[in-house]
């Protein structure tokens, strides 16, 4: 895989030590980082919650299935599911190709605005991969 | 997310194949094999692998595999006595003893009829077989053999060669184009024979090496299921050895393959992985029982050899290929397999997604099917291996289910159908 100083972390998006990302903004919106998938390797089908449902902060919300596993991806923030990106049902691909933009997973109404902002930022994101 | 899965540690003490500084160099996502640092994809990824080993070609390092030489006058008879196919009844009529220039696929047994491990031997000379075994086995197999005493010598060339496999419909227009007289090499050239040299420690009757040099042995022969062949050379000649296929196969779509495909392929062909579909219980009521040596008009082996005795014990253990109907996955280490009411039936031994094929109609096909309906693309199906105590049929469905997952999957005869390992050399090249 490329070397982590090789890959892409946006400055505008909250991460999580799992490599999810999230994206301020009317609705928070969900996915995984660059460096997820580029350690998953192909994407082949990605699981998600219903609209409407609600999530708890750290609790699963889904799954991403890759050629070589399956791995549960936990929720950033609390708040309660208003969009899921259909697209990614007859092309999971765009996780690998887009992770950051047509690759993302769901928009979230956050139940506590402020909860973004405990998130790590993308140079604290970026220490807990090299370890430095 | 929870990743499942660490990239590999390079700062430990992992074995390197001769391909290794190749692999880093071309943004392989390296993973620990058999105690080797091998790629699991470079950045095509894994689907866009297994699909090129269907419709133009892929290039595999398999050097972390083991080689053993065997050499002597006793050296058929350690093999009658330790390998379970039977050497002197080769052939369509099982009437002639394996000839030189050709190989076969076998298991070496325990006493009790468990897998020591799964191998090729190759017949290369009058009194000299060469036997690829499974990494790291190499110690392990000699040692069984060295039980007999006679006169023969082993040599372990175990990380003294580079394997690399070149297996697809596009493999041998691009042998073609680097090898030195390829009409020569290519006529009489069926599947599971072998030409050239391993020098210094044989050469079979037509010597095989490249226009640049580089002398080989060319087996045509695989773990996919698909055409294609395995190349050996001495370790410091393999990387001119890769670098010259990978060049010659640019203008034919030749994809350097890693591990996941070459697992999802071989699943789909039907063939097992030793220590996970074929292991430590007895090698019975499962679908490779073409390695036994089964005489048909007696229904009893045609010869005695270690292991043989433990299987004609009864054994309520079956091994049946499954494939499924959607590509998602369970994972078989924590797998459970049950009957359409709910009773366990065993467990999940390899489960993986063949990208290549799908279903019409319910039947099975692959992209490389004939007939198939305009416009059909498979998103690829779930299937493997499983292992159960009681007998079940083809076409019958039973539930595979792990902590996350639960769904039907169809026992099956054939997994990915029309695979082309068997089809004849000049289906793919004018000789």
């Amino acid at each position: 895989m490329k070397e982590v100083n090789l890959l892409y972390f946006p400055p505008e998006l909250f991460y999580t030590k799992t490599h999810e990302w999230a994206k301020d903004g009317e609705t928070i919106t969900i996915g995984i980082t660059d460096y997820a998938q580029n350690l998953l390797g192909d994407i082949v089908y990605v699981e998600l919650p219903e609209v409407g449902s609600t999530l708890t902060r750290g609790e699963e919300l889904g799954t991403v299935e890759s050629v070589k596993a399956v791995s549960e991806i936990y929720a950033p923030v609390s708040g309660e599911v208003v969009q899921i990106n259909e697209a990614l049902a007859d092309n999971p691909a765009l996780v690998n190709q887009k992770c950051y933009t047509d690759g993302w997973f769901l928009k979230v109404k956050a139940a506590d605005s402020e909860e973004l902002k405990t998130l790590l930022d993308k140079a604290a994101y970026f220490t807990t991969l090299t370890g430095e | 997310m929870a990743l499942h899965m660490e990239p590999a540690d390079t700062e430990r003490t992992q074995l390197k194949t001769p391909l290794y500084q190749w692999h880093l160099d071309h943004n392989g996502t390296m993973a620990e094999f058999g105690s080797y640092l091998l790629p699991l994809w470079y950045t095509n990824g894994a689907k866009a692998e297994h699909l090129a080993v269907l419709s133009t070609a892929g290039l595999f390092d398999t050097s972390h595999m083991s080689f053993i030489i065997l050499q002597g006058p006793a050296s058929f008879d350690l093999l009658q006595n330790f390998f379970s196919r039977d050497l002197s009844k080769w052939g369509k009529n099982k009437d002639t003893p394996l000839p030189v220039g050709r190989a076969v696929y076998g298991v070496f047994l325990n006493s009790e009829g468990c897998l020591l491990d799964d191998a090729i031997v190759f017949r290369v000379a009058q009194n000299t077989y060469f036997i690829c075994v499974n990494a790291g086995k190499g110690p392990l197999i000699t040692n069984h053999l060295r039980s007999q005493q006679g006169q023969y010598t082993l040599t372990d060339l175990s990380g003294a060669l580079c394997k690399i496999d070149l297996q697809g419909p596009h493999s041998a227009k691009i042998l073609a184009t680097i090898l030195d007289d390829p009409k020569a090499i290519f006529s009489a050239f069926p599947f599971f024979s072998c030409k050239g040299t391993l020098a210094p420690h044989f050469t079979t009757e037509i010597a095989v090496a490249t226009r640049s040099g580089v002398p080989l042995l060319l087996s045509r022969s695989g773990y996919t299921g698909e055409f294609g062949f395995e190349l050996f050379t001495e370790a410091d000649q393999g990387q001119v050895l890769w670098e010259e296929i990978f060049a010659a196969g640019q203008s034919f779509g030749l994809m350097p393959c890693g591990l996941a495909a070459r697992d999802s392929l071989r699943t789909g062909a039907g063939l097992p992985l030793a220590g996970h579909d074929i292991g430590s219980w007895p090698f019975v009521n499962n679908p490779w029982l073409f390695s036994l040596p089964q005489d048909s008009s007696t229904g009893k082996f045609s010869k005695d050899f270690v292991g043989a005795q433990a299987l004609l014990r009864p054994e309520a253990s079956f091994t049946y290929p499954f494939a499924g109907y959607d590509l998602r996955k369970i994972d078989r280490d924590l797998a459970t397999v049950y009957n359409l009411t709910g009773e366990k039936l065993g467990r999940v031994l390899t489960c993986v997604t063949d990208m290549a094929i799908g279903r019409v109609d319910g039947r099975l096909v692959s992209i490389n099917s004939p007939g198939l309906p305009e416009g059909f693309a498979p998103r690829g199906l779930c299937c493997g291996f499983l292992l159960t105590s009681s007998k079940l049929s083809y076409g019958e469905r039973v539930i595979v289910q792990d902590e996350r997952r639960k769904f039907e999957v169809e026992i099956v005869e054939t997994i990915r159908p029309d695979c082309s390992a068997v089809l004849p050399l000049n289906q793919f090249i004018r000789v």
